[in-house]
């Protein structure tokens, strides 16, 4: 796998692409965008260049470092590409895991999100002031030539979008071409924000999975602060409440968190985890009559973790029969 | 029979994946339902509606059609499956280089249902 480097790449290429190539490879998101841009039909504001981003030419193979480092010191986190080629930099692959890509941001306090492969997401991320960190296919598939750049920018009218990539810190390329070196990576990209804060092309489920994730390597206060954003965003959410409500637990007050669930189990009352939930915490603070009730809830309602229902009422009768 | 013959590295590749899930992916037992085990739930289903589309197409509904398979029995197929199931048909499903081995993934979904129907595997337990 070689990831980064240019020079072989080109003059390779430049043979191949010409002849092979030119028009067998359609870039169908850039058409419609820009079709769309034409008839006046978008919603963006162009052209935007986020010139702010920071730049760290990439040494040879490392544009992973260089692009995570882009995106992470953009939002006001202290980092050299030196310092994360350790977490991401796989010497044996010249190059860094889309995972480990992912991870990295996380261990130092921002939750990674992954935008759905779609030019308009990035666009959007980019009109709101996030750079995107975006994985790109220089090569061909048969030759692949592994890339990590960071979105900084876009025209419209021009049909270009502008990276920080490699060498050159404005790289204008058109979006056609991106698209197609884009697409050859299976258009993954991603954006580091804040706890707290939401990327503005979120959605609800991409969201809660990219809070599980973050909450692995996060402080409490991170994850906290993650869910609560969250469900100020999407206050019907059954998954975000209940992984808030699951950290308070954590943190060790079945109190408050029976007081979450409570309400959780009132806004769901068709959740069985909800009410099994409740019933553990009901057991917990001592209620046994109710957690009785909400038990054989959630057993009734059934469904993927029966078994744990099943469990938590049997452990809440033999407290009973203890007593 | 031409589709026993037709097993490929594919389908062993797939079977290996699916053991190797359904032995580590016994859920540990707890009174809480975790948020991990939330996510995972989610994910499966959101795999799952990835699938349901993948059946609702109309060059996927051929392909099962010329085997003798009805979509909409596949698609009841498909609300029935497990989580380590319906992951490693998605992982066959987002392998798929656009326009090709599309056959070969119909193949081994087909081919699993007539070892489940013949009871040699138990992978699809609906049926």
């Amino acid at each position: 796998m070689q990831f980064c480097s240019f020079r072989l790449l080109k003059s390779v290429l430049a043979v191949l692409l010409t002849g092979a190539l030119a028009g067998c490879v359609g870039a169908p998101q850039s058409a419609a965008l820009l079709a769309s841009w034409d008839v006046q039909a978008l919603p963006l504001h162009s052209p935007i260049l986020l010139d702010n981003v920071p730049f760290f030419a990439q040494d040879e193979y490392q544009c992973g470092p260089a692009a995570l480092a882009t995106v992470l010191v953009a939002d006001g986190v202290e980092v050299t590409p030196e310092e994360l080629v350790d977490q991401v930099y796989v010497p044996a692959r010249q190059g860094s895991l889309q995972i480990e890509m992912l991870a990295a941001p996380r261990r130092m306090g921002r939750l990674s999100y992954p935008l759905l492969p779609e030019l308009q997401q990035v666009l959007d991320e980019v009109a709101s002031g996030r750079p995107v960190l975006v994985m790109q296919n220089l090569g061909l598939e048969r030759f692949p030539q592994w890339h990590y750049a960071v979105v900084v920018g876009y025209d419209l009218d021009r049909g270009e979008l502008t990276l920080r990539s490699g060498l050159i810190r404005d790289y204008r390329v058109s979006m056609r071409v991106f698209e197609r070196t884009w697409s050859r990576a299976g258009r993954w990209a991603f954006v580091a924000v804040t706890p707290g804060e939401i990327p503005v092309s979120a959605n609800e489920q991409s969201y809660f999975q990219a809070v599980t994730a973050f909450q692995g390597a996060a402080s409490a206060v991170d994850s906290q602060a993650a869910y609560a954003a969250g469900l100020a965003r999407w206050p019907q959410s059954l998954e975000l409440a209940m992984g808030q409500a699951n950290l308070v637990y954590d943190s060790g007050d079945p109190q408050r968190t029976r007081d979450l669930y409570l309400d959780i189990v009132a806004r769901h009352p068709q959740s069985a985890a909800a009410h099994n939930n409740l019933a553990q915490m009901l057991l917990e603070t001592g209620d046994l009559d109710l957690a009785e009730e909400h038990a054989r809830r959630a057993v009734a309602l059934g469904g993927t973790f029966s078994d744990v229902y099943a469990e938590t009422l049997q452990a809440i009768r033999q407290e009973a029969a203890d007593r | 029979m031409k589709i026993f013959s037709k097993m490929s590295k594919g389908i062993a590749t797939l079977l290996v994946a699916l053991f190797t899930f359904m032995s580590v992916q016994a859920p540990v037992m707890a009174a809480m339902v975790t948020t991990e085990q939330l996510a995972y739930e989610q994910h499966t289903e959101t795999q799952r509606d990835a699938l349901r589309d993948f059946f609702s197409r109309d060059d996927v509904a051929a392909q099962l059609a010329e085997r003798g398979v009805d979509v909409n029995a596949a698609q009841d197929r498909v609300g029935s499956l497990t989580a380590a199931e319906v992951a490693a048909l998605h992982q066959q499903i987002d392998d798929l280089p656009a326009g090709e081995g599309l056959g070969v993934v119909i193949g081994i979904i087909v081919i699993f249902m007539l070892l489940d129907i013949a009871g040699v595997t138990d992978i699809f337990p609906g049926i």
